[in-house]
């Protein structure tokens, strides 16, 4: 009882943790201009919008996340081995995993926006120097946590991957869910709010992103503060559901009917978010109603 | 061209090629022969699941809604990241319940794994909802079909002008909660066939018991799997090009191709993994 107990009090923590490396992670892509709607960003200048909003999206969120933790997850399990305390280990670990997450802004920022020269998109100098070092911060944040909740699923829960590889794999999925569900939110609700609330980009709007703040230019810190509002939570809603549920339902559960306990919480899981999600498309199409008429559009 | 860079008379069935099937028949058949070279009955067993467990990846893959950057915009429906990504952070999250759940059984371990890859996806296909309503306020529709076939909401009349739909229709989101399902089990076939062969192989090689050797046979089990995880799903998402909506969408019907490359993929990849000890003799 004692060690279920402890295993459900571990269980909420990583949860918790995986939160704020959710909220962090989302944050941190759209200051970059990682996540999805990256190519609009790059499209721009192409169609004649320079803009002052930093991208650094050379690979996708995910494969970066997953290279940022297991390098985070990986330094401090070495600093572990050489008996370093585990908490100072996980810090250290992350701070150097951060700096090659500062190489790789730095470089990419530079390639990307220099490879649009030919569009008239200057390199701003002073954009790299102010932009870089905030989505250092929010990525610390991201690998930090998610390196914690690795380690408490290691030495806390038993799971018997070691720390890197758990970095690798929870690094991708902290990305998937990250870049599923604040992109959206930043590359509509951000980069688009020149279009109509509550209807799509349509095709023809391509690369038509807004340029300009309530003062002066727009910038990718502009960008962080809107995202930390809705997507950026969002996100660690997502990121943290993922954690908590697969922990809960693995902590609790597998002990009964010989490890089929846990499946079938699962299963009753995966149907309770089916209704939610059903609950909330009827909503929308009731709330929202149709654009047009159904004899019109079917004609 | 569409706007959004696929060729429209890419969309529906394309049949492999004869010649592929051929070569594809003859890579597999000269891996199998490996396997049994190597690794006599043990191995066959092995690179069989490990096959299985490849075009299952592969085949799941097809089923995740993948809308990249159009979706971003609500220009297109789907989750808005590129399909080798989500599949793989859905096949690797299964992967890692799976290989926790490992010491209970191939059955449940397996079972485990399709839980765990359809558990992210039905959080994140539902999280992904949550934004397109309140955050954007649309609501789902499919630009592929007129009707959703689960449900029966008809889409034309809730999609916005000049778009290809948008949100993620409930079609969509089952799809995806399969998709992670099939990707999370397969994943876990390639992980418990791998591991099995370590275990056998390591103690004698090393010449320790198998609790000594348990953390390098788990951490080359996991790698490979991981690996070969990232081969499929990158396979099958050459074969989608681009976006899909899930099961209804016309590209699902692709499939066979990914299937067969697949297993011709992890064949190749999987007589390296199981051949990994004897490859390092002869260096």
């Amino acid at each position: 009882m004692e060690e279920i107990v402890f295993g459900i009090g571990i269980t909420a923590l990583a949860g918790a943790l995986a939160t704020i490396a959710g909220a962090a992670e989302d944050t941190e892509s759209d200051i970059g201009s990682q996540g999805d709607p990256n190519s609009q960003v790059q499209l721009a200048p192409q169609m004649g919008y320079v803009h002052r909003i930093f991208n650094k999206a050379i690979a996708g969120e995910p494969p970066a996340y997953g290279l940022w933790v297991a390098l985070g997850a990986g330094l401090a399990w070495a600093f572990m081995a050489m008996q370093i305390n585990p908490i100072l280990a996980i810090v250290l670990g992350s701070a150097l995993a951060v700096f090659v997450q500062g190489v790789y802004a730095t470089t990419a920022y530079l390639g990307r926006t220099a490879s649009l020269s030919k569009f008239e998109q200057p390199v701003y100098v002073d954009i790299l120097k102010s932009m870089t070092t905030v989505t250092m911060a929010h990525a610390f944040v991201a690998i930090f946590a998610t390196v914690t909740v690795c380690h408490l699923m290691n030495s806390a829960l038993g799971h018997p991957f070691p720390l890197p590889l758990l970095g690798l794999v929870w690094g991708i999925a902290l990305g998937a869910a990250g870049s599923a569900t604040g992109n959206p939110f930043y590359g509509k609700e951000r980069q688009y709010q020149n279009q109509a609330f509550g209807a799509g980009v349509p095709i023809a709007a391509s690369g038509n992103i807004v340029r300009y703040a309530e003062a002066g230019q727009r910038n990718s810190i502009d960008n962080g503060f809107f995202s930390a509002k809705l997507g950026g939570p969002a996100s660690g809603i997502c990121f943290g559901l993922i954690v908590f549920f697969e922990l809960w339902r693995t902590v609790v559960f597998e002990p009964v009917a010989a490890g089929w306990g846990a499946i079938l919480v699962g299963v009753v899981v995966i149907l309770i978010f089916a209704i939610i999600d059903r609950y909330i498309e009827v909503w929308a199409r009731k709330t929202f109603g149709p654009y047009v008429a159904p004899e019109e559009a079917s004609s | 061209m569409t706007a959004l860079g696929a060729p429209k008379q890419t969309a529906g069935v394309q049949p492999p090629t004869g010649m592929g099937i051929v070569l594809s028949i003859v890579l597999i058949v000269i891996a199998l022969a490996l396997a049994y070279l190597l690794l006599q009955m043990a191995g066959l067993v092995a690179l069989i699941g490990i096959v299985i467990g490849g075009a299952l990846v592969a085949f799941g893959v097809h089923f995740v809604p993948v809308g990249g950057a159009p979706a971003a915009m609500g220009q297109s429906p789907g989750i808005t990241t590129g399909v080798a990504m989500l599949a793989a952070g859905a096949g690797l999250a299964g992967l890692f319940a799976g290989a926790w759940a490992a010491p209970l059984g191939l059955a449940i371990a397996v079972a485990s794994g399709a839980i765990g890859g359809g558990l992210l996806m039905a959080i994140t296909c539902t999280m992904v909802n949550i934004i397109y309503v309140f955050g954007m306020g649309i609501p789902a529709a499919s630009g592929k079909v007129a009707k959703d076939p689960i449900t029966g909401d008809t889409f034309p009349e809730y999609k916005s002008q000049g778009t290809e739909g948008h949100g993620l229709p409930f079609v969509s989101w089952v799809g995806g909660v399969i998709g992670g399902a099939l990707g999370g089990f397969g994943g876990t076939l390639i992980y418990l066939e791998l591991l099995g062969v370590y275990q056998a192989q390591l103690p004698v090689l090393l010449g320790a018991t198998v609790e000594q050797i348990a953390p390098v046979a788990i951490s080359l089990a996991g790698i490979f799997a991981v690996g070969m995880f990232l081969v499929n799903a990158v396979l099958a998402a050459y074969n989608i090009t681009g976006t899909i909506e899930g099961p209804h969408d016309p590209k699902f019907k692709r499939f066979p191709r990914a299937i067969i490359a697949s297993a011709v993929a992890s064949a190749v990849a999987g007589i390296v993994a199981l051949g990994l000890f004897q490859l390092l003799g002869v260096f």
